[in-house]
């Protein structure tokens, strides 16, 4: 724009003018080019999903057959999402160990994550010694009810839906 | 003569008002916009009165996203605020988060390994970027334009996805953790971010071209809802929006806060090319001229950064000693002060956490620039203060 402004109202006027057609013209023709040549960046979401990034939040999922109900999880949960308990092992029951090398000596009776409360802030998952409480990549889990959104991961079907969330 | 007419029983000067005037006197029209209107930003309601077009007072109502943001962190150990301060200002995440995390880094005393700090200066200014973006796409599609918006999202998606990928999340990151960040970038991320940037300078040319000089924009905003520097310092505003009246005045420059001395970058102020100082017009050239500094400096931290360590060394369980913090930081939309109280050693959580957030200053401006001004310039007045509700209510 190296024009000068007139301050003459009848040339300031066409002066106005010129100016809207011209910078109208410019923007337009912006925008024309994206006819062609311009690759789409919209995802048909239902038929096309995106990969996800391999640190992605999504659900939470425990594999409760590697927690050592240490409650590390509740604890660092800032809205108080995870009901977990657990009992101690009867005398001379077998002490189990995780994949890690640690032992079971407690016997998990509930793990529990309220998702409608969760907030996906990962805090949790970075406390866990033995890294069994990951984010999984399933972000479809709408439900009818609000009870419904609380998910126990000692339910017997559990291992149905595991390895369809779990990151490989 | 017994009056003006010289009729009797007629009043002595020409009646002002009669049955028929006080019927035909004007009356201001309540008009509520919002809290779902689509050009407030979000749950902000603002009660206007109407004179036909002219609004004659604007009153804001908050309060609708209020989520006893600083009540609730009471409760909470120092980790667990850092996801509820993601939400004050949701489209600038990670500046809430360094400013809370550099207040309880400087009562706690800890050393910020070099490379955690200037991958934050990174993050905050390719969010800084993202922000800006968001604001200049509203901003368009307020004043009716529609695919600005559309080419601003479409850059703002890339720096998303490399917020997705070192975080793992979209908005709401947790990524700058007390004594560091949580991930480390990989080179080939790095390698994206400059790649991104060489691509994203012509795209700013573009968006001038295609909104900041176009008349139709120029005449929606010149000359309107001004600001005078005056008035930006008896009601305190900061930012954008203090810098598009005029005064240089930037956090980073003026008070230089972690390693921000060691780069070289301009702090634009409003131009006044087209309309004044202070007008709606200046404070988005400013928005936009602060994307340009903000790439100015990504790309210098891209050549300081060497190999290291991200985290540095903090206790398992943070106690704050007893005493108060207030830090505050150039957040895109302005200053944020964060001011912690702590107890003393015996307390995981703070005493008292208070957040003084740019957006509601800005709010309460509103009403100073409201009256006289047709209903569609207020709009383009909110869209230039460009304000977040989640900060504004917390």
């Amino acid at each position: 724009m190296s024009y000068t402004v007139p301050h003459n109202s009848f040339k300031k006027y066409f002066y106005d003018l010129f100016n809207a057609v011209k910078t109208t013209v410019v923007g337009m023709w912006i925008t024309f080019r994206y006819v062609w040549g311009v690759k789409s960046v919209s995802i048909e979401y239902p038929e096309v999903r995106e990969v996800l990034p391999e640190r992605a939040r999504m659900r939470l999922f425990n594999d409760a057959q590697n927690c050592i109900s240490c409650t590390q999880c509740a604890m660092a949960c800032p809205v108080d999402c995870i009901y977990i308990s657990s009992e101690k092992l009867p005398e001379g029951a077998e002490i189990k160990k995780t994949s890690n090398g640690q032992s079971i000596r407690l016997h998990l009776t509930q793990f529990t994550i309220d998702t409608a409360l969760c907030c996906y802030c990962g805090l949790c998952t970075t406390v866990c010694p033995t890294e069994c409480l990951t984010h999984s990549h399933d972000y479809e889990f709408a439900q009818y009810t609000i009870d419904a959104m609380k998910y126990d991961y000692l339910a017997p079907d559990v291992k149905a839906w595991r390895d369809r969330i779990v990151k490989a | 003569m017994m009056n003006k007419w010289d009729i009797p029983g007629a009043p002595a000067e020409k009646p002002t008002h009669n049955a028929i005037t006080e019927k035909l006197k004007t009356d201001l029209l309540t008009l509520n916009m919002g809290p779902q209107h689509p050009a407030t930003h979000g749950v902000l309601r603002v009660e206007i009165k109407t004179d036909s077009e002219v609004v004659a007072a604007a009153i804001p109502h908050l309060g609708y996203l209020h989520r006893c943001m600083e009540k609730h962190c009471e409760n909470l150990d120092y980790r667990g605020v850092i996801p509820f301060v993601d939400r004050l200002d949701y489209l600038a995440s990670m500046s809430m988060e360094w400013t809370y995390v550099a207040a309880v880094e400087k009562m706690l005393g800890t050393e910020v390994p070099r490379r955690a700090e200037l991958l934050r200066i990174l993050t905050v200014e390719l969010q800084r970027i993202a922000s800006h973006l968001m604001a200049f796409g509203t901003y368009a599609l307020d004043l009716g334009a529609f695919s600005p918006f559309l080419y601003a999202f479409d850059e703002r998606e890339k720096i998303l996805r490399l917020f997705e990928e070192i975080s793992g999340a979209r908005l709401l990151y947790n990524y700058i953790w007390i004594g560091g960040v949580w991930n480390d970038w990989t080179d080939e991320q790095l390698t994206r971010v400059s790649e991104f940037l060489d691509a994203f300078e012509p795209e700013t040319d573009k968006y001038h071209d295609l909104v900041s000089v176009n008349k139709i924009f120029v005449e929606r905003t010149a000359h309107v809802g001004v600001l005078s520097v005056e008035d930006c310092f008896a009601y305190g505003a900061t930012g954008p929006v203090l810098r598009g009246s005029g005064y240089k005045w930037d956090l980073r420059k003026n008070m230089p806060y972690s390693l921000y001395s060691e780069f070289d970058f301009d702090v634009p102020v409003g131009t006044a090319e087209h309309g004044e100082l202070g007008d709606c017009w200046n404070r988005y050239i400013v928005r936009m001229l602060e994307v340009k500094e903000s790439i100015k400096i990504i790309r210098q931290v891209l050549q300081k950064l060497e190999p290291g360590s991200v985290m540095g060394k903090v206790p398992k369980i943070i106690k704050l000693p007893k005493g108060e913090v207030y830090m505050r930081q150039e957040c895109p939309r302005g200053e944020l002060g964060i001011h912690l109280v702590s107890e003393g050693t015996d307390s995981k959580e703070p005493y008292r956490l208070k957040v003084k957030s740019p957006c509601f200053t800005h709010v309460s401006m509103l009403p100073h620039m409201a009256p006289g001004q047709m209903v569609a310039d207020f709009v383009a007045s909110i869209g230039s203060i460009d304000i977040v509700l989640g900060e504004v209510d917390r």
